[in-house]
């Protein structure tokens, strides 16, 4: 299924992302060298819709897109299968960031079931999304490094997420928490849902930084990291391609429209992976081994307090169109007549 | 899972031993009089080259520098290689698990442990604890392990560590009748709840029929340290890992011997 979004930035949608941002965000100096952007923003604090830059108010200058260039085309496939899942380091610092199983790509045909409320998931191979496999690869980089003590793999949705979890354990996490959906309400959870639970978690277990992939590859929703940050009230850094610890604050450099944006976040933090952080090791035959001896507790949502029912409902998932053939026409004139006669024009 | 190797069986075969052969479960062990050399030669050819092409001869970085093994080390091929490549069940038998470190440890540390005894190796694996029993003094040594595998590496590190080889079980030792034995070992083996609670009941009935005493080696796994097993546990001895052994478990430092009480 291919949808087609036409995302115009301009500068009300800029206006509003940025008042958004500032209730939400501890952020510390940023660079900005787009052209005619701070001009822009020295226009916005003037007129009041900026804090002014004081000691403990490091100046928001953004690297933003040219709000006079284009709209930037986006597509999405749109496919709901599994939601995405946390992982968690202890202190001092700790990590939160989920492998999610997401359907194996590209090798299997996706089919739509026949009764269009989603697609088969039945005997589809699942193995761990490859941005949450990036996130899991930070973590382990981080522990190998000693700035992290600890990394626990966390996976929210039916028994096939221990599997998941234990490719993350293998790949060097420590320990793994599983948190059990049953398989048809495991259909309905979405980011909101999940991202509550990371929430809860992550203050249970006393995490300083949430690493997840920046989104699952089946429902492309991008919104998970974003919504935990949102509930723990806590600093964000998304789409990271780079993460360096920095004393008690994270530098990450996060790939946007315009290029590289560099933050540094207080901790505890959240952060998403995006493709050219790192790549991820092979979970090698002793660590694989290694990783059945470690532990994976298997808790409830109940137990978090979280409740899972989704203000979402699926209307219906199709297949997108099958391609027509098209008309070779000779002449412009031709062309004219042949969309006359269609009714298209 | 059995593998037969057409092995004589002891005149004075312990009833554990001809009960597995008649139940099928089979059994490999060699002839008591044979000489440790060439006690390898027996096994499947092909499989003894793999092992001895994929592994690497190696005592150091453990507690027991005095017993060589055959082990999975960073200079072997499948250290780095994709694991769905290995052709056989998971080799867990190829690692020198810190539980089973601490028990060997302790067996070579304090021989009147198992001098003159019969001692029982559950979930054998690389056979360190089974081998170190044997130098310290043990009259009778059974290795179990359900992995045939395992079994035809213990021949070879019996082999590598001037030793008769001694008898081994492949078979789930845990649905068998159980035997007399002196002592019966376990190395890093409650790491799966499950395969725990067996362990715990099995145990406690061999403790209560034999009078067995049990010593179990963990490096506190927490799979192990919040069983109800922990209720019946004395601790006997804490060894500190050494650095590579960290490296490889990480969160892991110590290993502790602990006896079995029920």
């Amino acid at each position: 299924m291919h949808l087609s979004l036409w995302v115009p930035i301009n500068s009300v949608n800029l206006r509003n992302t940025l008042s958004g941002l500032r209730g939400a965000v501890t952020v510390g100096m940023i660079k900005s060298d787009v052209p005619g952007t701070q001009e822009w923003l020295d226009e916005r604090r003037r007129q009041g819709d900026l804090p002014l830059p004081t000691s403990s108010n490091p100046a928001l200058s953004l690297k933003l897109c040219d709000p006079r260039q284009g709209p930037a085309p986006f597509q999405a496939v749109v496919v709901l299968i599994q939601p995405g899942t946390g992982l968690v380091l202890r202190p001092p610092p700790s990590c939160l960031f989920p492998p999610d199983p997401a359907p194996s790509p590209p090798a299997e045909q996706i089919r739509v079931k026949p009764d269009k409320t989603g697609v088969v998931t039945d005997g589809v191979k699942h193995s761990m999304n490859p941005f949450c496999e990036i996130a899991v690869e930070e973590a382990v980089r981080l522990k190998e490094k000693k700035l992290v003590k600890e990394v626990i793999a966390v996976s929210c949705g039916p028994a096939q997420c221990q599997e998941t979890i234990r490719t993350a354990l293998a790949m060097g996490a420590d320990r793994g928490i599983h948190v059990e959906v049953p398989p048809a309400e495991a259909e309905r959870l979405g980011p909101l849902q999940v991202a509550q639970v990371l929430a809860k978690l992550a203050e249970k277990e006393k995490v300083d930084l949430v690493l997840l992939g920046k989104q699952a590859i089946d429902d492309d929703c991008n919104q998970t990291g974003q919504m935990t940050a949102g509930f723990l009230d806590w600093p964000q850094g998304t789409f990271a391609s780079q993460v360096t610890l920095e004393g008690d604050k994270l530098k990450v450099e996060r790939e946007i429209d315009g290029g590289l944006e560099t933050l540094r976040l207080k901790l505890p933090a959240v952060v998403t992976t995006d493709l050219r952080l790192n790549e991820p090791r092979y979970a090698t035959l002793p660590n694989i081994m290694k990783a059945k001896k470690k532990k994976i507790e298997v808790i409830k949502p109940g137990d978090l307090g979280v409740d899972l029912t989704s203000k979402l409902s699926v209307i219906s998932v199709e297949d997108p169109p099958q391609r027509t053939a098209g008309v070779k026409v000779e002449t412009t004139e031709d062309l004219v007549a042949k969309l006359k006669e269609i009714g298209r024009i | 899972m059995a593998l037969s190797l057409g092995w004589k069986a002891p005149r004075n075969g312990c009833g554990l031993l001809l009960q597995a052969m008649r139940s099928s479960g089979l059994l490999l062990f060699p002839c008591g009089r044979c000489p440790w050399r060439g006690a390898g030669s027996f096994l499947d050819p092909e499989i003894k080259a793999f092992l001895e092409e994929n592994t690497e001869i190696t005592s150091s970085g453990s507690l027991t520098p005095e017993i060589q093994l055959r082990l999975l080390t960073p200079r072997c091929k499948f250290w780095w290689e994709r694991a769905d490549l290995w052709p056989h069940s998971d080799p867990y038998w190829a690692i020198y698990w810190p539980g089973g470190q601490a028990l060997s440890r302790y067996l070579l540390d304090n021989p009147d442990v198992v001098r003159g005894k019969s001692v029982l190796d559950l979930g054998s694996g690389c056979g360190a604890t089974a081998i170190a029993a044997k130098m310290s003094g043990a009259s009778r040594i059974l290795a179990n392990d359900i992995d045939p595998i395992a079994g035809m590496a213990i021949t070879l590190n019996c082999e590598l560590n001037r030793l008769n080889p001694f008898p081994i079980l492949i078979q789930n030792i845990l649905n068998l009748e159980q035997d007399k034995w002196d002592l019966v070992v376990l190395g890093d083996m409650f790491y799966d709840e499950n395969l725990a609670d067996s362990l715990h009941q099995w145990l406690k009935k061999c403790f209560w029929t034999y009078r067995t005493r049990v010593l179990i080696g963990d490096p506190g796994r927490p799979q192990f340290s919040g069983h109800s097993i922990q209720h019946h546990l004395h601790k006997v001895v804490e060894y500190s890992l050494l650095e590579p052994t960290r490296q490889e478990n990480s969160g892991l430092t110590t290993s502790t011997v602990w006896d079995f009480q029920p």
